[in-house]
């Protein structure tokens, strides 16, 4: 651990548990578990190769809303949704609403887009996706709102069980990502939401890519 | 900060637009961005705190603003609204060469047109001047549209019908206005302010109106530095705690009070009849009664403009008693009337009546018959003008109803005599 630089708010126990790349072995049974729960999944070598199957996911024209994630941004994705002019970036759209007096067609708008794009926090070896989120808006679209959910999670994601997840929510993104939400937003970020998903009951409505690569937190 | 500040915030960036707050152009800017959904950060230049954090040291050529920053860097010194949407890659040619229908307006008539035309497997061009909607586009809230129980925005109502029909196939462009019609055989080609042209078997005029200027003295001087034409929803955040006017009693001048009344300490609407029950829906009237902060002032107009560098006062007569008096003023928004869009199209021969507006159908009567643009044995079809295959809907029509569903009715209708007109010429 000595060459890791740790960051801010985080220890280094925690960064040696939850900030290295696991194993493309690992990735692949973990894969498996997944769409042993139902999740449509794979295992890819990169973020470009994963940017190709998202945008392979999303057809011409749809109304698509992406998550606040740094992996999106990082592998081009968040590019794709709101500057290629392929898709409807519902995002932008609600970006640019009245808050006053459109703020009924923006929660109605927010609620149920044909896609939501995002990532996750945690996958255990189980198959479990584990999500935190401190508005709690992105939660009800993935578990029900959006016709289609696609996850791409950095493949130093995979923990050992829900317990483990829960604490590198805590441990590792947490600090992460208010450190990102005060630069942002001048505000600070909190673990106000938790999303467990253990099993998908409607079929291919939620694909995971594990990628192999450190994306996001 | 509400919940979607947070998290609807672009993760890509988007314009950043430097002014002084008093320009006409940066206003038709943000204005244009506003209301083609674009998002950006407009920063006063006299806000060196915020200029810092957003563009560094990067130095400003205060001789040249509006600055406009585009998300691939590029730098518009000064920027103009054409640069800056040629810039945003929304300036694109017509994929075809001809059209089975060109329609010339992307209001709700216009819109409506190209749902049913390209649903119905016209080849259909819309092209537009500024940004989906027309003046609908702008409105707040529409309370009486069939089938929304709990009103719809004009935006939101635009941004669905342009994304019905881009679904449909039909083709928009924007940021080009029309700048003459010509007849080509059987059609008419329609040519573009960036000097391009396109055929269309058959053309529908649905520019609808722009607002009527208002007629004292200093108005056009202060275009953009505290006065605005329209309800100019990309003004409403910055008029936070100011004390707002809006001259004006139709529903457009009601739908603006009720925006501004969420942001503004005050907002005083200034009409010339004895109310507002002639002009404006009764649902408006009911809510501008029910908002403490709305003031209507009746039988009243303005006089006098009084200005800095920007708009600070109105001068306001009473046209009962003749008394006048000041009003504090930081933003003033003219709704009045309306003049019928037709100046592109006044060479091409149509007729108009006195007023601007497009006479069409049967009030053609025997008229035609003398015409030398009709050449056909058969009576204008009902919203077809006297040129053959030149349909117009919506406001800029004669005789139209003022109304968003009206003006989607006749839009609709329209595509129904496009066919008749395009069977007629052998053109399906």
């Amino acid at each position: 651990m000595s060459d890791t630089v740790v960051p801010p708010g985080i220890g280094e126990q925690a960064v040696t548990e939850f900030s290295r790349l696991n194993s493309v072995e690992r990735l692949n049974s973990v894969a498996q578990a997944l769409n042993h729960n139902g999740f449509h999944a794979q295992s890819v070598g990169t973020g470009a190769e994963a940017r190709q199957i998202v945008a392979s996911l999303l057809p011409e024209g749809a109304e698509v809303f992406n998550n606040t994630s740094r992996t999106l941004e990082s592998i081009g994705v968040a590019d794709d949704i709101e500057r290629s002019g392929r898709y409807e970036p519902l995002r932008l759209r609600l970006f640019g609403m009245d808050r006053e007096m459109q703020a009924r067609e923006m929660r109605v708008l927010a609620a149920a887009p044909d896609y939501v794009v995002g990532s996750a926090h945690a996958v255990t070896a189980e198959g479990s996706l584990l999500i935190a989120s401190a508005s709690g808006s992105q939660l009800g679209p993935i578990v029900s709102g959006a016709a289609h959910v696609i996850l791409v999670i950095g493949g130093q994601k995979v923990v050992s069980d829900l317990e483990a997840g829960i604490r590198r929510i805590y441990e590792y993104s947490l600090p992460l990502e208010d450190l990102r939400a005060r630069e942002a937003y001048g505000l600070p970020s909190g673990v106000n939401n938790i999303l467990i998903m253990n099993k998908v009951v409607a079929p291919d409505r939620v694909t995971a890519i594990l990628v192999h690569e450190v994306l996001g937190f | 900060m509400s919940l979607f500040d947070y998290d609807t915030r672009p993760a890509t960036p988007g314009v950043v637009l430097v002014d002084t707050g008093t320009s006409a152009e940066a206003y038709r800017i943000r204005d244009f961005l506003s209301r083609n959904g674009h998002h950006y950060e407009w920063i006063d230049v006299a806000d060196s705190e915020q200029l810092r954090s957003v563009l560094g040291d990067t130095a400003i050529d205060l001789s040249s603003l509006p600055l406009c920053i585009l998300p691939d860097g590029t730098r518009l010194s000064p920027a103009t609204l054409e640069q800056v949407a040629a810039g945003l890659g929304m300036v694109t040619g017509p994929a075809l060469s001809e059209y089975d229908l060109t329609i010339v307006g992307a209001g709700p008539a216009g819109l409506a047109a190209a749902v049913y035309a390209a649903s119905e497997g016209l080849q259909t061009l819309v092209l537009e001047a500024i940004a989906p909607g027309g003046q609908a586009g702008t409105t707040s809230m529409i309370e009486n549209y069939l089938g929304f129980p709990n009103g719809i925005s004009g935006s939101e109502l635009a941004t669905r019908a342009v994304a019905q029909a881009r679904r449909f196939g039909a083709e928009i462009l924007l940021a080009r206005s029309l700048t003459g019609v010509s007849a080509e055989g059987y059609g008419y080609r329609a040519k573009l302010s960036d000097g391009t042209s396109v055929l269309g078997r058959t053309l529908l005029l649905a520019s609808g109106v722009s607002w009527r200027r208002l007629d004292v003295a200093g108005v056009d001087e202060l275009l953009g530095a505290g006065v605005y034409y329209g309800a100019g929803p990309s003004e409403a955040l910055g008029c936070a705690g100011s004390q707002v006017v809006i001259v004006g009693g139709g529903n457009s001048a009601g739908q603006a009070a009720v925006r501004f009344s969420r942001y503004a300490l005050r907002v005083t609407i200034l009409v010339r009849g004895t109310s507002l029950a002639s002009s404006m829906s009764k649902y408006l009237i009911d809510a501008i009664s029910g908002i403490s902060n709305i003031e209507v002032r009746t039988e009243t107009q303005i006089v006098e403009l009084r200005a800095d560098n920007r708009l600070r006062e109105v001068l306001v007569r009473s046209l009962a008693t003749q008394d006048t008096r000041s009003l504090r003023c930081d933003a003033l928004f003219i709704c009045i009337g309306g003049e019928p869009r037709t100046d592109a199209v006044a060479d091409a021969g149509l007729r108009i009546d006195d007023a601007g507006y497009v006479q069409t159908g049967r009030e053609l009567g025997a008229v035609v018959e003398l015409d030398e643009n009709w050449n056909l044995p058969r009576p204008p079809l009902p919203l077809e003008t006297n040129l053959p295959g030149v349909f117009a809907a919506g406001d800029v029509r004669r005789g139209s109803t003022k109304r968003c569903a009206a003006a989607v009715g006749e839009g609709s209708m329209s595509v129904a005599l496009v066919h008749q007109r395009l069977a007629e010429v052998g053109g399906e």
